[in-house]
């Protein structure tokens, strides 16, 4: 079963917001596995997307934790298949086949550095193939997630 | 600024320390004649003080402190209340908002440092802010499951003139309140109970905060089912009621453990079933087929146990709708009340007072006579505390006060004072070992200044009393640093700080000790010279299940 729980929390633009909520996660013995933090529709709130590993808890008690803290305005669980879940990486490859990339749905930024992104396994697979071509340097996103409508 | 915005709170003490940081506050405290400030002697001694008078009134307590080691002395004490959920608010000085992050004189960051035993904080930096902020962290310390809220306010901002506005109403976006009782759930609960061969409620610290004492009485004799509770929870429930089970735990009473492994059917009301609670959790009430859980923090559903009903509400409301569907009671109940009733008879309290020196319940039980239910009791933490639980029967919430969760040595002498400063009405007895006493013993002067009626009792055992007793029990025998016959000579100290006091080795000088306590107005010590073996029973081995209580030697 997996550990991994998908959370998307609406949260104040505050200075002590990713400390305290950072220090919950931590205090409860869980660990990020993957975050993304950007505006949100409201003004003056940020939307967080976190993948986090609950470790010996239950499931549930990561957004539980979460939920109490005044800083955090919501928290949707988004664990699960109805999803959209989007990642992007941007990398420079040692190859001058950039061409092969693009075929795999990759952007040419400007010369060798592409942008992909997709779903979690997608971005998977498409790092592994940048790793035959030869990777000089690459950057990941966190997760962006969305409910499918 | 602040102060007229505690003056609207109805703050009526604050207990403080001050320093650089906070001097501007502390310059105008003269001009608010109505807050009254006292002048501790250690930050920590600040926020226990606080803590004893909010848990002694209910109101939430003050705290000022300055910048830097100032507030970072506070922090023990923010935790005490935090894991009590205590209602206090904190207000400290920070550098000024320019100097902020360039490590300036007495600059820490104190929200960091804090965040994780307050149930929330706040950085002030604007004029503006402060008192949209004073009056949401005194709603969100008193509110919901309460707790400590800590202003940290740069020092320009404290020395800043501003309009003078009240907050707008409160909007607090991410602040959710349970109230709602689950009319369903409820009645789900009450039946389970009704219909269970084998019930028991627990009840815990929430049902004080809660004031639900009547609706958990009214609730429990509907349903013929005993209650027990936790070491926080004494007092929801009066221990000689005939269905009482006194304390569980892992220093529970016997047939109160009996009962809780034994049961069919268990509701926990108000707690956070701990590690002090269950023991071996996967040996926790083994019988139990359906869990009931009642909480106002949703996020104690599951924490620990996983309930089969649960209720994310306040105690009063959800115990009030409950009673109204418990209906026909299982008929075979008396068996399973007479059975805890032979429990009882079989696992009784009690101490062997029978080698000649002072044993602790000998101090106890004599105060205990003399209290007659109307006095409130500050224990510190050790064994002390632990005999201060068991061997006073508490029949009214608010009269037993100590540091359950954090289990913070040294709390006892300022709560106690706090909790004279709330409760002028009620005799106020001080209960602590040797150990925890020291720790905070400054604050005698606090006492004898203010001229407060406190009744210090020390149960000088010479050694870390409880540590002494995991050591002897648990860890071979090893007496490893727990030695503490190099104390102080306590009634010099006491005459020192400007109180009288008495030692005490004798079971027949108890009684003239305590009559010279309660004739005297104003603070009194008493050191207690007991058995330096006396120990807590019963106990559960470390790592055990409930089911492996050991019990006191026959007496
Ligand atoms: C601040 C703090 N430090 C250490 C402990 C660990 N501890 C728990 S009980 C205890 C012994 C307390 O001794 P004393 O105050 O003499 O009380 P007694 O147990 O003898 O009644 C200790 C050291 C603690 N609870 N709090």
């Amino acid at each position: 079963m997996s550990q991994i729980r998908v959370l998307s929390l609406e949260v104040e633009d505050a200075p002590n917001t990713l400390t305290k909520v950072s220090g919950a996660i931590r205090r409860r013995g869980f660990h990020v596995r993957g975050i993304s933090v950007g505006p949100s529709r409201h003004a003056g709130r940020f939307r967080l997307t976190l993948q986090v590993d609950h470790g010996h808890a239950e499931a549930d008690q990561v957004r539980k934790q979460l939920e109490r803290l005044v800083e955090v305005v919501e928290v949707e669980d988004l664990t699960g298949d109805e999803v959209h879940s989007r990642e992007l990486v941007v990398a420079n490859v040692a190859t001058s086949d950039v061409d092969a990339l693009v075929r795999l749905g990759a952007k040419v930024l400007s010369g060798t550095t592409v942008e992909f992104s997709g779903e979690r396994d997608e971005v998977g697979a498409f790092i592994d193939e940048l790793h035959r071509h030869g990777i000089v340097d690459v950057a990941r996103s966190g997760p962006v997630v969305m409910r499918r409508a | 600024m602040i102060l007229e915005a505690l003056e609207r709170e109805g703050v009526e003490y604050v207990f403080g320390y001050p320093g650089g940081a906070n001097l501007p506050l502390y310059q105008h405290l003269h001009e608010h004649p109505r807050l009254k400030h006292i002048l501790v002697r250690h930050e920590q001694g600040a926020a226990h003080m606080a803590d004893g008078y909010a848990r002694a009134c209910g109101k939430p307590g003050v705290v000022f402190a300055t910048s830097g080691p100032g507030a970072l002395n506070l922090v023990t004490g923010l935790c005490t209340a935090y894991m009590d959920s205590v209602p206090m608010v904190a207000i400290t000085g920070q550098v000024a908002s320019t100097q902020v992050g360039r490590d300036a004189f007495q600059e820490s960051d104190v929200i960091g440092a804090t965040s994780s035993v307050t149930k929330h904080s706040y950085l002030v930096t604007k004029i503006d802010q402060l008192p949209r902020v004073i009056h949401e962290a005194f709603h969100i310390a008193t509110t919901g499951r309460p707790g400590p809220v800590l202003i940290d306010v740069c020092k320009d901002v404290q020395q800043a003139e501003a309009e003078r506005v009240t907050p707008d109403r409160l909007q607090i976006a991410g602040y959710r309140l349970n109230g709602h009782v689950d009319l369903g759930e409820a009645s789900r609960a009450a039946r389970a109970l009704a219909e269970a061969e084998r019930p028991v409620i627990l009840a815990g610290h929430g049902v004080i905060l809660s004031h639900a004492e009547p609706q958990l009485q009214e609730l429990a004799e509907a349903a013929a089912t005993p209650v027990g509770t936790t070491l926080l929870g004494i007092g929801a429930f009066p221990v000689r009621h005939p269905l009482s089970l006194h304390m569980t735990g892992f220093m529970g009473t016997g047939w109160n453990l009996k009962a809780v492994q034994n049961a069919d059917v268990l509701m926990m009301v108000g707690m956070r079933v701990d590690d002090r609670v269950t023991a071996r959790l996967a040996d926790f009430a083994p019988r139990v087929k359906t869990f009931i859980h009642v909480d106002i923090d949703g996020s104690e559903m599951g924490k620990n146990v996983r309930p089969h009903i649960e209720l994310v509400a306040d105690a009063k409301q959800a115990l009030a709708a409950m009673t109204p569907h418990v209906g026909p009671v299982q008929k075979d109940r008396g068996r399973w009340l007479s059975q805890i009733d032979a429990w009882r008879e079989e696992h009784p309290l009690r101490y062997k007072h029978s080698n000649g020196r002072l044993q602790p319940q000998d101090v106890l039980l004599d105060m205990y006579r003399r209290a007659d239910n109307r006095a409130i009791v500050v224990a510190d933490v050790g064994q002390n505390q632990i005999w201060a639980a068991l061997w006073w029967n508490y029949d009214r919430p608010g009269l037993f006060i100590n540091s359950g969760g954090a289990g913070t040595m040294g709390f006892a002498l300022p709560a106690s004072l706090g909790a004279k400063f709330a409760r002028p009405d009620l005799p106020v007895w001080c209960v602590a070992g040797e150990g925890g006493f020291v720790m905070t013993a400054q604050e005698l002067s606090v006492a004898v200044e203010h001229q407060l009626d406190v009744k210090i009792v020390i149960l000088n055992n010479f050694s870390l009393g409880m540590v002494r007793q995991f050591q002897d029990d648990f860890y071979g025998g090893v007496r490893s640093h727990v030695d503490l016959t190099h104390s102080p000579d306590f009634v010099k100290l006491a005459e020192a700080y400007g109180l009288p006091a008495r030692r005490v080795e004798r079971l027949e000088d108890v009684a003239p000790a305590l009559d010279a306590a309660e004739r005297t107005r104003g603070p009194f010590l008493v050191d207690f010279r007991i058995d330096p073996e006396a120990n807590v029973y019963p106990i559960v081995p470390l790592g055990k299940s409930l089911n492996e209580f050991w019990e006191a030697p026959e007496a």
